[in-house]
């Protein structure tokens, strides 16, 4: 058996930050450049009480009320987060709960970031095809908004919060429909985006909460998140082009044999360069973020959910999908697109 | 890419109009020159011939001659 995936649906938090509103709020930051720089119009942010595992829930739930699935069909469920509603229990345990998933079924949380979902990808495939599960549900679920200190620019303008959640079902199909995968590890590029205190390496204090401002204006401490936007970039550049590569030599293919390229959706500008630098025409790479901002794990089923419903992928089209970034992380698959039921 | 289509190119990421640059200017003294001129900069260098620069070599740049330095742009004073 092979996994296919066979549903995805999303959900945002109700409140959402517009580049009108942040503009309002800090006049220093013009809002079209911010829009020009970033691409991005609206970022939800999850409510005060509103947790991961409550997106979770609620992009299940949207999931479960079209009809596609039932709660009880699921077998397995993989949740991605970074933001869990405690360090312990699995927010996963908690959502299956929730669900009313069965309790004869696995769950357990994995922490990646932006290529959390191509790692989810490869989880399922591998539990699938050994049949150990055969209709699992995959969530990215993140409340990043929960790390950012309201007054750093760097990265309000970009994060919004997000869940999705994706059915990934068991097909008799002779040939895997998701894969090769490539994946890539360099934990030298930790510090380059980081939430520095409030795990066990550093606990929360009122040392880790004095707010610092930096050359570029912006004020945290640490125990906001802190992004190194131009090291990200780098590595961006260092990495993504290789991979791409990796992976279509990996598969016997080239880049015209793919229909559609979905990146991790980390800003406009980044992904304009990336596509201009891999020659990939500007219909076959969706930049879906405007409405919803840097999702972290979520933006590539978002990304995804929206291609599939604006009709760019038939059947049988061959979809790369890349998801780069905090770690540093990255992974890249190919995945032969079957519809959704 | 030659010299002074560089430069007019580092004048746009700088949101400064054409010719503004020549390349003896400092750093620290073009207010718009922040992080995401750095960005902008390290764009332009990849797409000038692939090369890839670390933000802590830009870092190090007193002026607009030592990012062309970096960048390997033909003709970058000494």
């Amino acid at each position: 058996m092979q996994a296919a995936v066979s549903a995805i649906e999303y959900y945002l938090p109700t409140k959402a930050i517009s580049t009108a509103d942040l503009s309002a709020e800090f006049p220093e930051w013009p809002a079209e450049k911010i829009d020009e720089k970033t691409g991005i119009r609206e970022r939800h942010i999850a409510a005060p009480g509103e947790c991961a595992s409550d997106m979770a829930v609620a992009a299940a739930h949207k999931l479960f009320e079209s009809g596609k699935y039932r709660p009880d069909q699921i077998d397995y469920l993989l949740l991605c987060t970074q933001s869990p509603d405690y360090f312990l229990p699995s927010t996963a345990c908690l959502v299956q709960d929730r669900l009313g998933i069965p309790t004869h079924t696995g769950a357990m949380d994995f922490n990646l970031g932006c290529s959390g979902f191509v790692y989810g990808l490869g989880l399922a495939q591998g539990l699938i095809s050994s049949g150990q599960a055969a209709t699992i549900l995959l969530i990215t679920a993140e409340t990043y908004s929960k790390f950012l200190n309201p007054r750093d620019r760097s990265v309000r303008t970009i994060f919004g919060d997000a869940a999705a959640a994706t059915v990934l079902s068991a097909d008799p199909s002779p040939t895997p429909l998701i894969g090769p995968f490539v994946y890539g590890t360099d934990g030298r590029g930790g510090p380059n985006l980081i939430v520095p205190a409030g795990g066990m390496r550093l606990q929360r204090s009122s040392e880790t909460a004095v707010a610092v401002r930096d050359d570029g204006g912006n004020v945290r401490s640490q125990d906001d998140l802190y992004m190194n936007g131009a090291e990200i970039f780098n590595f961006t550049l260092d990495v993504v082009p290789q991979t791409v590569k990796s992976l279509l030599e990996k598969a016997g293919l080239t880049a015209g044999d793919v229909d559609l390229f979905v990146f991790h959706q980390a800003n406009r500008f980044m992904l304009d360069h990336l596509r201009k630098r891999l020659h990939i025409a500007a219909e076959k790479f969706p930049v879906t973020m405007s409405h919803c901002g840097n999702t972290v794990s979520s933006t590539i089923p978002i990304a995804l959910h929206h291609a599939a419903a604006e009709g760019k992928l038939g059947p049988g089209a061959l979809v790369m999908l890349v998801g780069f970034g905090v770690g540093y992380s990255w992974g890249a698959t190919l995945l032969r697109w079957s519809g959704l039921r | 890419m030659s010299r002074e289509e560089f430069l007019l190119q580092l004048d746009e990421v700088l949101e400064l109009p054409a010719g503004s640059l020549h390349g003896p200017e400092k750093l620290e003294e073009l207010e718009q020159w922040d992080s995401s001129a750095v960005i902008g900069f390290i764009a332009l260098a990849d797409d000038h011939n692939g090369v890839s620069i670390s933000p802590r070599k830009i870092a190090d740049c007193v002026t607009v001659d030592d990012l062309l330095r970096l960048a390997q742009v033909p003709g970058a004073s000494e």
